[in-house]
C-alpha cells in the first residue's frame, strides 16, 4: 500500500497544474457541501427549538399602552382557559431593555430606538403545543392587540426554510460533485493515457488489475483528500468568523457556537465525500484500460 | 511447455497466423524466425494472450488458454519472461527498480526481491549500473536489463521478441551468447523469435520457420532459410 502512495504522491508532485486543478475544484464542490450542510444543520436545530417551546407572542400597536387591569384581566382569563403554564407582560420599557441586550455592541441602533417605539406584548407559555392556536385566537381580540404569533406559525414558515434550503443544497451540491467528478476522471484519464505502456508492461510482466489500479485510485484518494481539509477550514473559519454577528441575529436561541466534535464529525464526513468522489474517479479513469 | 494446435489468427482480411501446428518442449531453445509480416510476433503474443486466436487451441505451460480466466491471466504471465526488441523499460525507474519489476507486482519481502535482482543483474554484467536510469545506458546495456528483468522471477518460458533488432552485430552476440547461458544454467524454455540470419546459423539450434503466417521448416538442428 504506502509504495503505491508514494507513487501516487510522486506523480501528484510531477504535474503541478493538474494538481492544482483538480484540488481547486474538489475545494469549491466539498466547501458547498459543508455551508449547504451547516445551513441545513443550523436550521433544522432551529426548528427543533421552536418546537420545543410552545410559545404564544401578542403584540399591541406601538401606540397603545395597555393599563394594569387591562393586563391582569387578559392574565386571568387565559389562566382560567386551564391551558395556560405562565403569562408574562412585557411593558415597553421592558421591551427596551430586552433591545438594549440584544443590541449592546451597536450603539448606532441603541441611539435610534426608544421606549416609545417598540410594543408592549404579552408573553404565554402553552401546557400543550395543540392548544396554540386557539390561545392564539383568544388573543387576536383582545383590545389593541395588533399581532399575535406563534411557535407552530414560526415552525410551519422555518420547516418550509429549512426544506428549500436542503432542495436547494442537494441540487446544487450534486451538479457539482459531478462536474467535479468528470474533472477528476479526465485529470486521471490523461496520466493513464500518458502511462498506456507502463500500464501493458505491468500487466505482461503479471501485475494483477488492483496493482495497477492502485496508484490511480490513490491519486484520487489524495485529491479527495486535500479538497476536503482545505474546504471544511475555510468553512469553519467563516463560522467562527461570524459566530458573533450570527449570536445576535439568532437572539437567544441556543446554537451557537457549534461544538468542536460536531465540526470533527463535519470533517469525517467531507473527507469521506471527497475520497468517494476521487476515488471512484481514479478507478473509472484506469478501468478501461485494465481489461485483459 | 507449448503446444499449438491448427492456430489461426486473423486482423481484418489480413491472416497474421494460419493453421499453425507446433510443441516446444520444456527446456528447448528454440529460434522462430521469418520475414517481417510473417506471424511471428503474433504467435509470441498468443502465448502471453496479448491476443486471443480465432481458432485453434494453445497450451502453455499445462495453461489452456482458451479455457483461462481473466483472474488467471497474471498467473500465466508471471511464468513468462519476455524479452523485448525495443527493450521497454520505464524511464522514470532507474535500473534496479526495472529488474525488480516482475518481482515487485508480485508482492514479495523486499530481502527477496533485493536477493533475486542481485543475481540476476549479476549474471547480465549489470551491477555497476544499477542505481542509472534508461536514458543513460547504451542500447546493449539496455537490452542486458531487459534481459535481467525477464530472468528475475524465474520464469519456465522466456519470449524474446527480435532482441538483438536494435542492436549492432557484436553487441546482438553476445546478448543471444547471454541468452544461450541462461539456458544452459536455468534450463529455461526460450522461444526467441528473429531474422538475423547471422546470429541463428552461429547455433546449432531447433529453427521453426513461418511465412505469411504459415509454419514452413521446423528443423532440429536448422539454419537460417
Amino acid at each position: 500500500m504506502s509504495s503505491h502512495l508514494a507513487r501516487a504522491a510522486s506523480r501528484i508532485r510531477r504535474s503541478p497544474y493538474q494538481t492544482t486543478a483538480a484540488v481547486s475544484i474538489m475545494t469549491m464542490t466539498l466547501f458547498l457541501a459543508c455551508a449547504f450542510f451547516l445551513l441545513a444543520a443550523g436550521s433544522q436545530a432551529i426548528l427543533r427549538y421552536f418546537e420545543t417551546r410552545p410559545q404564544v407572542n401578542a403584540f399591541f400597536t406601538t401606540d397603545y399602552t395597555p393599563s394594569p387591569g387591562q393586563v391582569e384581566k387578559v392574565k386571568s382569563q387565559l389562566v382560567a382557559t386551564g391551558k395556560v403554564d405562565s403569562v408574562k407582560f412585557v411593558s415597553k420599557d421592558d421591551a427596551l431593555t430586552i433591545y438594549k441586550e440584544l443590541n449592546e455592541n451597536d450603539p448606532l441602533l441603541l441611539e435610534a430606538v426608544t421606549a416609545q417605539m417598540l410594543p408592549a406584548s404579552i408573553e404565554i407559555t402553552a401546557k400543550n403545543p395543540a392548544d396554540l392556536k386557539p390561545l392564539a385566537d383568544s388573543l387576536k381580540s383582545v383590545e389593541g392587540v395588533a399581532d399575535v404569533r406563534y411557535a407552530e406559525d414560526i415552525v410551519g414558515r422555518l420547516s418550509k426554510w429549512t426544506s428549500s434550503v436542503r432542495a436547494i443544497g442537494v441540487s446544487l451540491v450534486s451538479i457539482h460533485i459531478f462536474i467535479t467528478f468528470t474533472i477528476i476522471m479526465l485529470i486521471i484519464g490523461i496520466k493513464v493515457a500518458n502511462r498506456r505502456d507502463e500500464i501493458a508492461l505491468l500487466q505482461l510482466v503479471g501485475a494483477t488489475p488492483g496493482y495497477i489500479a492502485a496508484p490511480f485510485i490513490w491519486e484520487g484518494l489524495l485529491y479527495g483528500l486535500s479538497g476536503a481539509v482545505i474546504a471544511w477550514s475555510i468553512a469553519y473559519l467563516v463560522l467562527l468568523y461570524s459566530t458573533g454577528f450570527l449570536v445576535g441575529f439568532l437572539a437567544g436561541i441556543p446554537i451557537l457556537p457549534i461544538p468542536v466534535v460536531f465540526m470533527l464529525e463535519v470533517l469525517a464526513g467531507t473527507i469521506a465525500l471527497g475520497a468517494l468522489v476521487g476515488g471512484l474517479g481514479g478507478l473509472l479513469a484506469v478501468r478501461r484500460y485494465l481489461k485483459a | 511447455m507449448i503446444t499449438a494446435q491448427r492456430l489461426t489468427k486473423k486482423f481484418g482480411d489480413i491472416s497474421a497466423v494460419i493453421d499453425l501446428t507446433l510443441s516446444v518442449a520444456p527446456g528447448e531453445f528454440v529460434f522462430l524466425t521469418g520475414p517481417s509480416g510473417s506471424g511471428k510476433t503474433t504467435f509470441l503474443r498468443l502465448i502471453t494472450r496479448d491476443l486471443r486466436p480465432d481458432s485453434g487451441s494453445l497450451v502453455v505451460n499445462n495453461h489452456d488458454l482458451a479455457k483461462l480466466k481473466n483472474k488467471d491471466l497474471p498467473v500465466l504471465r508471471r511464468e513468462i519472461g519476455t524479452v523485448f526488441q525495443d527493450f521497454k523499460l520505464l524511464a522514470d525507474r532507474n535500473i534496479w527498480e526495472n529488474v525488480a519489476l516482475p518481482l515487485e507486482v508480485r508482492h514479495l519481502p523486499k530481502d527477496q526481491v533485493d536477493k533475486a535482482v542481485k543475481i540476476a543483474l549479476e549474471l547480465v554484467g549489470l551491477t555497476s549500473r544499477t542505481s542509472l536510469f534508461p536514458a543513460q545506458l547504451s542500447g546493449g546495456e539496455l537490452q542486458r536489463a531487459g534481459l535481467a528483468r525477464a530472468i528475475v522471477g524465474k520464469p519456465k518460458l522466456i519470449l524474446a521478441d527480435e532482441p538483438t533488432g536494435n542492436l549492432d552485430p557484436k553487441t546482438a552476440r553476445t546478448i543471444v551468447k547471454l541468452l544461450k547461458d541462461i539456458h544452459a544454467e536455468l534450463k529455461t524454455t526460450i522461444l526467441m523469435a528473429t531474422h538475423n540470419a547471422d546470429i541463428v546459423n552461429l547455433y546449432s539450434q531447433r529453427v521453426v520457420s513461418l511465412d505469411k503466417g504459415k509454419l514452413v521448416h521446423d528443423n532440429p538442428k536448422g539454419k537460417y532459410e
